[in-house]
């Protein structure tokens, strides 16, 4: 079975330049399970990078000191070692919020990570909790970690402490997503087969349970402009829900086997879907339609196959923050870097393992997880968007598909702003 | 060497030869539409921006480009670069 298709020579396709690793420390003990790296974060302001290091425990590093480690020393990064050189050089003190690395014990195993800052404008207040001092400062940065028994703990980044715990789910946290407009509304999805919404600044108050999933919850993304959720989940579950009402907007059909992750584009005219089925779809969200099907298997399986056992399972998608790259990790051992406009990688690299992505926040870096604990770090593929894309994302941050279609331009212009060229 | 492309307001960008002749401007310049000065300044900002990164190793920062000026600009650029 081919990875790609026919018409590609696999010898041509570019291979990605590592730029780093972070190996997982030697277990205490020799467990078979309990190591895996399900989640890997990027701070929003890009000053942190947060990964679940498998045992229970979360690691957090300044990013751009992990960065310059990887310059100066080559690929392979230790995390113990490394940590104490970070910290004696940081010896000149007097900075507020200096960055620091972190390790977190969670108590439990971590399934989900999600950054959250608040925008100092929305917020004041200061609340004491039980036993937590919970006070929203001008440079809040919370980390908040899903947890294998169903709760979720919030902690703050630049201190390590735990702020709040939140319980209500019975089930794991698969995934966990702060709206991207800086309110601190929190997004859950769990094995229960439900989605709870939290509102941090409310003590992490429940606001609403959403329901609709018969089946696991795997992941949940907010589209750009917080107006949008995408929930995906087993049984070829793709939702979206209108995080205005908490109304379901619609289902969008079309993958034949369990959908593990999903992402919108920076300008929420796009959401592209992994699933077991071997495929990432790009779907239009404003009207459900398929926009781009990327393969990882060749020719492409039916869908009995498709729907079972196929050793080619989709774990991950990422969309890069030019709005042009999409990023996936399949079971055939290779990261793929695609094009919007192309139906095969335009960049590979190679993981065992891999299990989940991020792409860095200036985009410039693509981070993966895999089952021992560790995290891989490639360049990203990255050219000047032409002033085409560039105004086509502006648009599109404001325009759904529906009003493009109403536009008076012609129809050309039109194809190229629905994404349909 | 410098070029110099006028605004359908009157306003007067001088911009390097070898930048502003990636996107169709030499047709601009010959028998070109009228361009309001609000979307010729922003293509001129990009030339450089596309000179400066394109082969480079730095980190490409992002290009913000106002909605209202978006849609005209892209319809510009499309007529002069189909």
């Amino acid at each position: 079975m081919a990875s790609f298709p026919p018409r590609v020579n696999e010898k041509e396709i570019v291979r990605s330049r590592t730029i780093g690793e972070l190996l997982a420390p030697a277990a205490p003990f020799d467990k078979k399970c309990g190591r895996e790296n399900w989640t890997v974060a990027f701070a929003p302001d890009g000053s942190y990078f947060a990964w679940s290091q498998g045992h229970r425990t979360v690691k957090l590093v300044p990013w751009s000191q992990c960065l310059k480690n990887f310059l100066l020393h080559g690929t392979k990064n230790i995390t113990n070692s490394s940590s104490l050189r970070l910290s004696r050089q940081n010896s000149d003190g007097g900075q507020k919020n200096k960055p620091r690395e972190h390790i977190i014990d969670c108590g439990d195993i971590v399934w989900s990570l999600a950054f959250g800052s608040s925008v100092p404008e929305k917020q004041s207040r200061c609340v004491n909790i039980e036993w937590h001092r919970f006070r929203f400062g001008q440079d809040q940065l919370l980390l908040a970690t899903g947890l294998n028994n169903g709760r979720i703990k919030i902690w703050d980044v630049y201190t390590g402490k735990l702020l709040l715990n939140l319980v209500d789910h019975t089930e794991v946290v698969r995934d966990l997503t702060f709206a991207p407009d800086g309110s601190l509304i929190l997004v859950s999805a769990s094995r229960d087969k439900t989605l709870r919404v939290w509102d941090l600044k409310d003590d992490g108050n429940m606001m609403k349970v959403l329901r609709g999933h018969q089946n696991w919850v795997y992941s949940c993304a907010f589209s750009p402009d917080s107006s949008m959720l995408c929930s995906v989940g087993a049984s070829k579950a793709v939702f979206l829900w209108n995080m205005d009402k908490y109304t379901m907007i619609r289902k969008l059909e079309g993958h034949h086997h369990d959908v593990v992750a999903c992402d919108f584009s920076p300008d929420g005219a796009l959401l592209a879907t992994a699933s077991y089925d071997t495929r990432v779809y790009i779907w239009d969200p404003h009207n459900g339609d398929i926009l781009m099907e990327f393969g990882h298997l060749f020719p492409p399986p039916t869908p009995i196959f498709a729907g079972g056992a196929n050793d080619r399972w989709v774990r991950s998608v990422s969309f890069s923050h030019d709005g042009l790259h999409v990023a996936s990790l399949a079971d055939d051992k290779m990261v793929r870097f695609w094009r919007i406009d192309e139906d095969y990688p335009v960049q590979v690299a190679p993981l065992s393992n891999g299990l989940c992505c991020a792409f860095s926040t200036d985009g410039s870096v693509l981070a993966a997880g895999t089952h021992d604990g560790s995290v891989y770090f490639w360049a990203t593929p990255r050219q000047v968007p032409s002033l085409q894309h560039l105004c086509r994302m502006s648009i599109r941050r404001v325009m759904p598909t529906q009003e493009v279609q109403e536009l008076p331009i012609p129809s050309k212009v039109l194809e190229f702003l629905s994404y349909r060229i | 060497m410098y070029i110099k492309l006028v605004s359908s307001d009157g306003h007067e960008f001088i911009v390097k030869r070898e930048h502003a002749l990636t996107l169709g401007t030499r047709k601009a310049m010959l028998r070109g539409p009228e361009i309001p000065s609000c979307v010729l300044s922003k293509a001129c900002t990009y030339f450089t921006y596309k000179f400066c990164y394109t082969n480079s190793s730095t980190v490409i920062p992002e290009f913000p480009i106002a909605p209202e000026t978006a849609l005209e600009l892209l319809m510009t650029v499309t007529f002069l670069d189909p």
